[in-house]
């Protein structure tokens, strides 16, 4: 340093100055400078580097969703409803495409292939920065194998991903329709149990994390890097709901709203009466689940395929709405004469009343100012209180809730569960707001009276039936559900759905009490157009005035027929609720036409269902026979044969054997039918002619079956004739072989008898 | 002048061998001149400069395979080893220029010192009437053979200065003697670069020179009045004329710039991006994905960035450190040096590798706008690293006449 001396300065030496300069030279450069460059790179790297790496590895990986694989939805007997199906979905990287010829190649033939929309496709082939637009979502294995092959042979495979992805596929369209709901083009559940269910059904998605180059094409092999994480399936329901019952009950209720014209469709409930579980969900006029967006009524479609512009798309959006709509648990309606059960086991539970008490009709009552007509406008006279059920009987229930009286009335109302959400696991059930009921303090006189005879509040169907279950089931309000079972894709029980009991709403004994008077309202009440052979049902019809109806001066309210019970009476298993809104029927009676369709319904499921039937000796003596296998016996033994089976027989022909017979072996037909043995070849056959058997009473219709030498089957009601009568007369209705087809003699012909006394 | 021997003169092994492990020590101590003749070892040039330079150098060389591994991959048909073999070769023949160069006398150079500068004009004014590469006139192309005129004048000018201010030392603080010349040849140089244009070239030309006057003896005032000049200068061109806006726009905001200016400002994200994702300790050697065609030319400008991906905050500052210690090496070179011709030139040629160094960390790191220079002994490019193998041969001449006794 002290190198450079004073006489020093003529030397070649550097000197002192040249040696301080390099010094703050060195320390400007490196002390200042590289120290400052060395900052900078520690908050680069350190303080902002996961922020920088995050941003790196966005567009060093190209990160892929795999769509898991969404769960099935299957009935109480793993029969499919809604299932899921591998689809793929074709991904451009318009990025990728080398060429204007080649973007015009692509929208070209592919537009063609894929069909879609050319000029769009043009379009998004030309979005350069874009490394992610969707050409077509869900195409089958055929068009991706096309496709596959396409984009092969002309060398994009930099530019299209074909991805995996899934459909939803409903097996049955129609069936259940509103209850299942259905999916959004992404797999998301956008209704019904598809969405109430959603998360469980979805399953968690995948991803397929690969490194790309700076082009966007995979790395070389060598320095591939990919990392997959799988998609975990979603989980499938298991529902309550039994396919088999569900189709009778669609299949009854969508002949009957066909049938009465019921403008605002129909709805039916089955329910496990003990447990809630709901067997069937019907709702008249389903849709297409597999095309929800189709409005399914043809008769709604043509009306607004002649509409146009808004007007149109508002009337296409109304539609859907209507036709998605589960009326079971959305649609409010005035119960009627169905509420006098609940009415009738206040009043049990209560005390009240028992069996013997007697309560007077005269036609009418006055209440609150107004006059309160019974259906039987002569009156009922003195009967009781079994009677007043049976009878529906308007004025005596107005004094049976005034017995009741008004809070406890509302204490049961409430414990029914009438003011509340059912809490059933579906989406959209409706909640019964107190604009729609009357609570303590507003049930006056007028008030308590007609909802003593169920007018003047509404319910929903689902709130009906569940409360017709806690009247059945010794008195437990259950809270209904449809699914039952929630399992993994490998079939393992992820959940099962314990029935809930939410509260003791009348006693046991009072429950049972009611059973056996609902069930005698059936044999031979009110309800006897619900009468299965075989079941003790017990329920109770009811046809209410829609009084909040807008109508014109002088044109009479629709009216909302239902019919609500369960069987077996003695033993309740099985709840049914049917609902006809708005029917125009010449008769629009709760018993007259809703409660055939619980009968129908029932007589199908309860079998079904592995309910045994418990004939009456009445019964049994009534049932039909088998005819036996008498072909190829002599005569003699044949007619001894048929007289042992109570059945009746004619001999054609003068053979000693017996070569043909109608109705052949093994057929039923009623106690005391006929049997047509033909003894010869070439018998010239004689013809029997078909009778019109409508509006026929009983023994009319038997007399005329003898006469034209065919065989009556009887349906609707109990088939022994000494049992008409009590309570007015059933008339022949429908026959499957209409009048005068020529059938061969000893032919069986159906015949549905219905009872048309006016009872509400 | 004459050259002298070290201590342990003749003993070239066992020189190198102890000088690696105590390179660090000698970094301290430097001023104790018993210690450094411990390190003037064979031919008597400085041991730890060559070892700070050849430990550079391998890793500069590692650097380049790992960096230029996927580019030439992609770009020659998968031979990842087209780039590094070509670098490799050109090393060796680097470093035996430098050792051949290291053992002549480099007062000889006083009589090229005119010569080569004007020799470098030519080639600068020729290079302007050759054909352009997307408008740039920066490469004379001749067959085998291409280099940057620039790179020539770059020497020629160090060699010319130390020449001058050697000649002229006492009058150094003069207008006419001390400051004019120098500025006439700085401009004339600069502004033939600048023609090409090469915006780097011509500030790492400005540095070099601006910093060998400074420490040559030139007034501190001229020097404040003509960087006042060049910063009034910059000022107006950029603010008032608008020049330079996209890369000024790009250094700033390069992400907004990116809608409009896509090239420039991809390259400074993707360095950014590359040295972020680094962190402390790096992905890994030969592991940096930024690499792979997101980095425009990885094995060139932006090999430091590769370099920060891959080692890390820890394997830059490394590096960082390393230049450091050649830097510091080689001004000691200078102090040392007898006269001072050798000492400008050891100065000025370790000042060309320190602002290049610099210029080069603080582009890739967006601290400075993007102007495109390399990054000594990394960057790819035979010619280049040859010429400066050669010239710190000239270096470790100096170091071979340095004084190691006091009187």
């Amino acid at each position: 340093m002290a190198k450079a001396g004073k006489k020093e300065i003529t030397t070649k030496a550097p000197t002192r100055q040249m040696w301080r300069r390099s010094v703050v030279v060195l320390v400007i450069l490196i002390g200042f400078c590289f120290t400052a460059i060395t900052g900078r790179l520690a908050v680069l790297q350190i303080a902002q580097g996961d922020e920088w790496q995050q941003k790196a590895v966005s567009q060093q990986l190209s990160d892929s969703i795999i769509s898991p694989k969404r769960g099935s939805i299957y009935d109480t007997n793993m029969t499919p409803l809604a299932q899921s199906a591998t689809v793929w979905t074709v991904i451009m990287s318009p990025k990728d495409i080398p060429d204007d010829a080649t973007r015009q190649k692509i929208a070209d033939e592919l537009s063609v292939m894929l069909n879609v929309d050319h000029d769009k496709l043009l379009e998004k082939t030309q979005k350069v920065s874009s490394q992610y637009e969707v050409v077509k979502s869900k195409i089958e294995l055929a068009l991706r194998d096309t496709l596959s092959d396409w984009i092969q042979n002309n060398k994009l495979t930099g530019v299209f991903r074909v991805i995996e992805d899934y459909k939803r596929y409903y097996p049955n369209a129609t069936m259940l329709s509103p209850v299942l709901g259905f999916t959004g083009t992404d797999n998301y559940g956008l209704y019904g149990l598809e969405a109430y269910y959603e998360e469980t059904l979805a399953g968690k998605p995948g991803r397929i994390v690969t490194a790309k180059n700076g082009w966007g094409d995979d790395m070389p092999t060598a320095l591939k890097f990919e990392k997959t994480v799988d998609a975990e399936d979603g989980n499938s329901l298991v529902l309550t709901i039994d396919s088999v019952v569900q189709r009778y009950a669609e299949k009854y209720l969508a002949n009957a709203v066909k049938e009465v014209g019921a403008t605002n469709r129909g709805a039916a409930i089955v329910m496990d009466v003990n447990t809630g579980a709901v067997l069937a969900m019907a709702t008249e006029g389903g849709f297409d689940l597999n095309d929800p967006m189709t409005i399914a009524n043809p008769d709604t479609a043509a009306a607004i395929a002649q509409l146009a512009g808004d007007e149109q798309a508002d009337a296409l959006k109304a539609a859907r709405q209507a036709q998605w709509v589960n009326k079971p648990i959305s649609d409010f309606y005035e119960p009627g004469s169905v509420f006098k059960v609940f009415t009738a086991s206040m009043a049990l539970e209560e005390g009240v009343v028992d069996e013997s008490t007697t309560f007077n009709c005269g036609g009418f009552l006055m209440r609150g100012g107004a006059r309160m007509n019974c259906h039987k406008t002569s009156g009922h006279g003195l009967q009781t209180f079994p009677k007043c059920i049976s009878n529906s009987c308007n004025p005596a229930f107005i004094q049976i809730g005034e017995r009741v009286g008004a809070e406890a009335f509302f204490k049961y109302f409430t414990g029914f569960g009438f003011t509340e959400k059912t809490g059933i696991d579906m989406l959209s059930e409706s909640k019964v707001t107190d604009i729609l009921y009357h609570d303590a303090n507003e049930l006056g006189e007028s008030q308590l009276a007609a909802s003593s005879f169920g007018q003047t509040f509404k319910v929903t169907p689902i709130q009906m039936i569940t409360a017709m279950c806690a009247a059945a089931n010794g008195g437990k309000l259950m809270q209904p559900y449809v699914v039952k079972q929630v399992i993994d894709s490998d079939g393992n029980v992820v959940k099962n759905v314990e029935p809930v009991v939410k509260r003791q709403v009348i006693s046991s004994d009072t429950s049972s009490r009611m059973a056996k008077i609902l069930a005698d309202a059936v044999n031979g009440g009110g309800s006897k157009n619900a009468y299965v052979a075989g079941y003790r049902v017990a329920g109770k019809t009811g046809t209410s005035d829609k009084t909040d109806q807008k109508v014109a001066e002088g044109v009479k309210k629709d009216v909302v027929a239902s019919f609500s019970g369960f069987a077996p009476a003695d033993d309740p298993q099985v709840a049914i609720l049917v609902l006809l809104d708005e029917p125009h029927a010449p008769v629009n009676f709760g018993g007259t036409i809703s409660a055939p369709v619980a009968q129908k319904v029932l007589a199908d499921a309860l079998p079904y269902l592995g309910i045994e039937p418990v004939y009456t000796e009445e019964e049994l003596a009534n049932m039909n026979r088998t005819t036996p296998d008498v072909k190829d016996k002599e005569v003699s033994a044949a007619q001894n044969m048929i007289t042992n089976s109570s059945l009746n027989y004619t001999v054609v022909g003068t053979g000693s054997t017996v070569l043909r017979q109608v109705p052949e072996a093994g057929s039923s037909i009623p106690k005391n039918g006929t049997v047509v043995l033909y003894t010869e070849e070439s018998g010239a056959e004689k013809k029997a002619v078909v009778p019109d058997f409508n509006g026929k009473t009983l023994s009319q219709a038997n007399q005329a079956a003898a006469a034209a030498n065919i065989n009556l089957q009887i349906s609707g009601v109990m088939s022994g004739a000494d049992n008409v009568g009590t309570q007015g007369e059933a008339k022949g209705g429908s026959q499957n072989i209409a009048a005068g087809t020529e059938v061969e003699p000893g032919t069986v012909v159906e015949v549905k008898f219905i009872y048309e006394d006016n009872i509400a | 002048m004459a050259s002298r021997t070290g201590v342990s003169g003749g003993n070239g092994s066992g020189g190198r061998a102890g000088s690696a492990g105590t390179m660090r020590r000698a970094a301290v101590p430097e001023k104790t001149k018993k210690k450094r003749r411990f390190f003037a070892v064979a031919n008597g040039f400085d041991m730890p400069f060559l070892i700070i330079l050849m430990i550079i150098l391998a890793v500069g060389l590692i650097s380049q395979f790992s960096a230029s591994y996927a580019y030439s991959f992609y770009w020659n048909d998968g031979d990842s080893f087209f780039f590094i073999k070509k670098q490799l070769a050109f090393a060796v023949l680097g470093v035996v220029a430098m050792l051949v160069v290291s053992t002549v006398d480099y007062h000889i150079l006083h009589h090229f010192a005119i010569p080569i500068m004007f020799v470098s004009y030519v080639l600068l004014a020729v290079v302007l009437f050759l054909p352009d590469s997307s408008g740039i006139h920066r490469w004379i192309r001749l067959p085998g053979l291409q280099f940057q005129p620039s790179e020539v004048a770059k020497f020629g000018m160090i060699l010319l200065f130390a020449h001058l201010i050697s000649l002229n030392h006492r009058k150094m603080n003069t207008l006419t003697r001390g400051f004019l010349p120098f500025i006439a040849i700085l401009g004339v140089t600069c502004g033939l670069v600048f023609l090409e244009p090469h915006l780097s070239g011509t500030i790492l030309l400005l540095g070099i020179g601006m910093i060998m006057m400074y420490i040559g003896g030139t007034r501190v005032l001229y020097l404040l009045l003509t960087m006042g000049g060049g910063v009034a200068a910059v000022i107006y061109m950029v603010f008032i004329k608008g020049y330079e806006q996209d890369r000024i726009n790009v250094w700033l905001h390069p992400f907004e710039a990116y809608q409009t200016n896509r090239d420039e400002a991809w390259q400074t994200i993707q360095s950014l991006y590359a040295i972020g994702s680094g962190g402390f300790m790096g992905q890994g050697l030969g592991k940096s994905r930024q690499k792979h065609l997101f980095l425009p030319e990885p094995q060139n400008d932006f090999i430091f960035s590769v370099i920060c991906e891959e080692m890390g905050f820890v394997g830059a500052v490394l590096v960082i450190v390393l230049f450091g210690l050649l830097i510091w090496r080689g001004f000691t070179i200078g102090m040392k040096s007898p006269d001072k011709f050798g000492s400008m030139l050891a100065i000025g040629l370790t000042t060309q590798v320190g602002v290049q160094v610099l210029l080069n960390i603080a582009v890739v790191t967006n601290t400075i706008p993007n102007t495109g220079i390399s990054l000594p002994f990394f960057s790819y490019g035979g010619t280049s690293l040859v010429m400066l193998l050669t010239q710190m041969g000239v270096v470790l001449s100096v170091s071979r006449n340095v004084s190691d006794e006091k009187t």
